[in-house]
């Protein structure tokens, strides 16, 4: 089943004071930041008789200056859809839109985050935070200054001349939110990026993460397979099937006050279990396809 | 938000403490950062060959400290003073045969007459020109060709056959092959030096362009790189230290197989003084010459495992 949101529904800004909008104000939004339409991905596999079908009619749409997430059972395509979104692989079938034009290949319009940091070992906080900026061509001058400043956004002055080895994975993943921040994309596109934290540096993250978001009001993809984390991060959250995945429901997260401990609102965890039962199924499909393929 | 912003820093210091040059012995024991990521970053995974690479920058990294901790240098030179000791007693007592072994202060006299008469100078600057000659030649040809073989996969599968075939060749095998083509001078030793340095340089760069982290490759192609930039910004910088682990083995072999050469056929260099003074039996000469080749094979391969840390100083990692 694909649930296909559309740009009627009730839009409501989870961060913002006031849920109630008129719902007539969102049609003059014509056309969404990222289209996903009946997006398709086929891999072919040496030795394998089959083709892998890792996503197969994924249909989703992401407003400009929205913050989704993404949840689904491990294997279910979720960091395909994202290198589909990125321009790394192209679609085998369906067609993936940025503000209205398909994609061709990667650009600086789109920005990734990956969970394994992907931190040049050879360059220092601020010189991998200026690779972006080398790529776009920036000035020297000014390519340094905006590095510190995304130092700094992210909370890291005094660290421009550290090495990622000599960083701890927390501060690793702040260079690497900052290098992707620097050369100002559109959007973001995050892999699981807090997975591999410990608890409480991933909750201080999560939190900056939310800061940022609303100072440098980018449109956020992000992937993560920890249910509090897509509801307390995300406006809507996607959850997806198992493989070969696709989008099974759409879910908007409303909430009347972000003051104070989210995850202690009983709409928090309301949200929790709605998207725990979607899971389970899923889940427990995904185990299963794992048996039979061995 | 301050309270968050002052976690992070809180933890920073720990972190970096545990990187601090001081602490070194204690980040390599396993007291990294705190959290489980950094040891799983494939970069920090250590290989075979990071493990040897570490062996000697431990090894040179404590060389320089140790000389002001007395008890550790008093450790590490105990078994050159036994072994000079063994080498100046046994051949006075007799339990060796002085004539072919003489004791060591002998050797040394023998070795200061020949400095003095500028024998020594004269063949350790044949042997040094020639070492370094094939060494620099296989560096400049071999680092461009193996980077063409890691990265174009038609040039390598164009080229390795043939490579693999005089991969297994040894340079000992091919040095009388040299010789017919090259004749008996210095082009041929040049030519077997280079040889035998050529395939530790190549097969690391070749390994050093394959084994770069994919998703450093993708990290970079996300945000927009061409091959072009790709090679010059992650590639070639990502490679440089196994690079580097090639040509400090190719440093060693310079020196070990110009030896053989000198000894088949030449006029001059150490390993023509070693034979030469074997046949003359001159035996304290012969001593001096092999305690030349090995004190320069010692200062050479601590000058390039120098030049390899200054060069990948972000790979020492925990």
């Amino acid at each position: 089943m694909t649930v296909t949101p559309t740009l009627t529904e009730t839009r409501t800004h989870g961060r913002a004071e006031n849920p109630t909008e008129d719902p007539a104000e969102n049609r003059a939004e014509v056309q969404a930041k990222i289209g996903i339409r009946d997006v398709g991905k086929v891999f072919r596999i040496r030795g394998a008789d089959r083709p892998f079908t890792a996503v197969d009619g994924v249909d989703l749409d992401v407003r400009d200056g929205e913050f989704l997430t993404l949840v689904g059972p491990s294997g279910c395509g979720k960091s395909t859809l994202l290198d589909l979104i990125a321009g790394l692989t192209a679609p085998t079938t369906g067609r993936i839109l940025i503000d209205g034009r398909a994609v061709t290949g990667p650009g600086l319009d789109r920005g990734i985050v990956f969970q394994q940091y992907a931190l040049f070992p050879w360059r220092t906080a601020l010189a991998n935070i200026e690779f972006g900026l080398e790529a776009k061509a920036v000035p020297k001058k000014e390519r340094r200054e905006r590095a510190r400043h995304y130092l700094d956004l992210v909370g890291l002055t005094g660290f421009e001349h550290r090495y990622p080895h000599e960083l701890s994975g927390g501060m690793r993943q702040r260079v690497a939110i900052a290098r992707s921040l620097a050369f100002d994309p559109d959007v973001l596109l995050m892999d699981e990026p807090f997975a591999a934290l410990d608890a409480q540096t991933r909750e201080s993250l999560q939190e900056e993460l939310l800061r940022i978001w609303e100072k440098t009001s980018k449109t956020i993809v992000f992937i993560t397979h920890g249910i509090d984390e897509a509801v307390y991060l995300g406006q809507r959250v996607a959850v997806m099937t198992s493989r070969p995945g696709r989008i099974k429901k759409v879910i908007d997260i409303e909430f009347d006050s972000r003051e104070g401990d989210l995850r202690a609102d009983p709409r928090f965890g309301a949200y929790r279990h709605e998207i725990w039962t979607l899971l389970r199924d899923e889940v427990a499909a995904a185990q299963e396809q794992e048996r039979t393929i061995g | 938000m301050a309270d968050t912003l002052a976690v992070p820093g809180g933890s920073g210091a720990r972190t970096l403490a545990a990187g601090d040059p001081e602490e070194a012995a204690g980040a390599a024991t396993g007291t990294g950062p705190p959290g489980p990521a950094p040891a799983s970053t494939r970069g920090d995974a250590p290989t075979a060959d990071d493990r040897a690479t570490n062996f000697f920058r431990v090894a040179a990294g404590t060389r320089f400290p140790a000389l002001a901790r007395p008890a550790l240098l008093l450790r590490r030179t105990a078994a050159l003073a036994l072994l000079a000791a063994l080498w100046e007693v046994l051949p006075r007592i007799g339990v060796v045969d002085r004539v072919f072994a003489p004791p060591l202060s002998e050797v040394l006299v023998a070795w200061y007459d020949l400095l003095v008469g500028g024998q020594l100078v004269e063949h350790f600057q044949a042997s040094l020109i020639r070492s370094l000659s094939g060494f620099a030649l296989a560096i400049a040809l071999t680092i461009p060709l193996g980077l063409a073989i890691g990265w174009y996969r038609p040039v390598a599968d164009f080229l390795s056959p043939v490579l693999e075939l005089f991969r297994n060749t040894s340079a000992v095998a091919l040095l009388p092959v040299f010789i017919l083509i090259f004749g008996l001078g210095e082009p041929s030793k040049i030519i077997f030096v280079f040889y035998a340095c050529a395939w530790p340089i190549l097969l690391n760069t070749i390994s050093g362009v394959r084994t770069v982290e994919p998703l450093l490759v993708k990290s970079a192609r996300s945000m927009g790189l061409g091959p072009f930039r790709l090679f010059q910004k992650v590639i070639l910088p990502a490679a440089v230290p196994t690079v580097f682990t090639g040509i400090r083995l190719a440093g060693a072999y310079s020196i070990l197989v110009l030896l053989f050469a000198e000894m088949v056929g030449a006029k001059a260099g150490l390993g023509y003084l070693i034979q030469d003074a074997q046949f003359s039996f001159r035996i304290p000469d012969m001593y001096a010459g092999i305690i030349t080749i090995s004190v320069l094979g010692l200062l050479f391969n601590l000058l390039l495992v120098t030049v390899e840390r200054r060069f990948s100083t972000w790979r020492t990692t925990s």
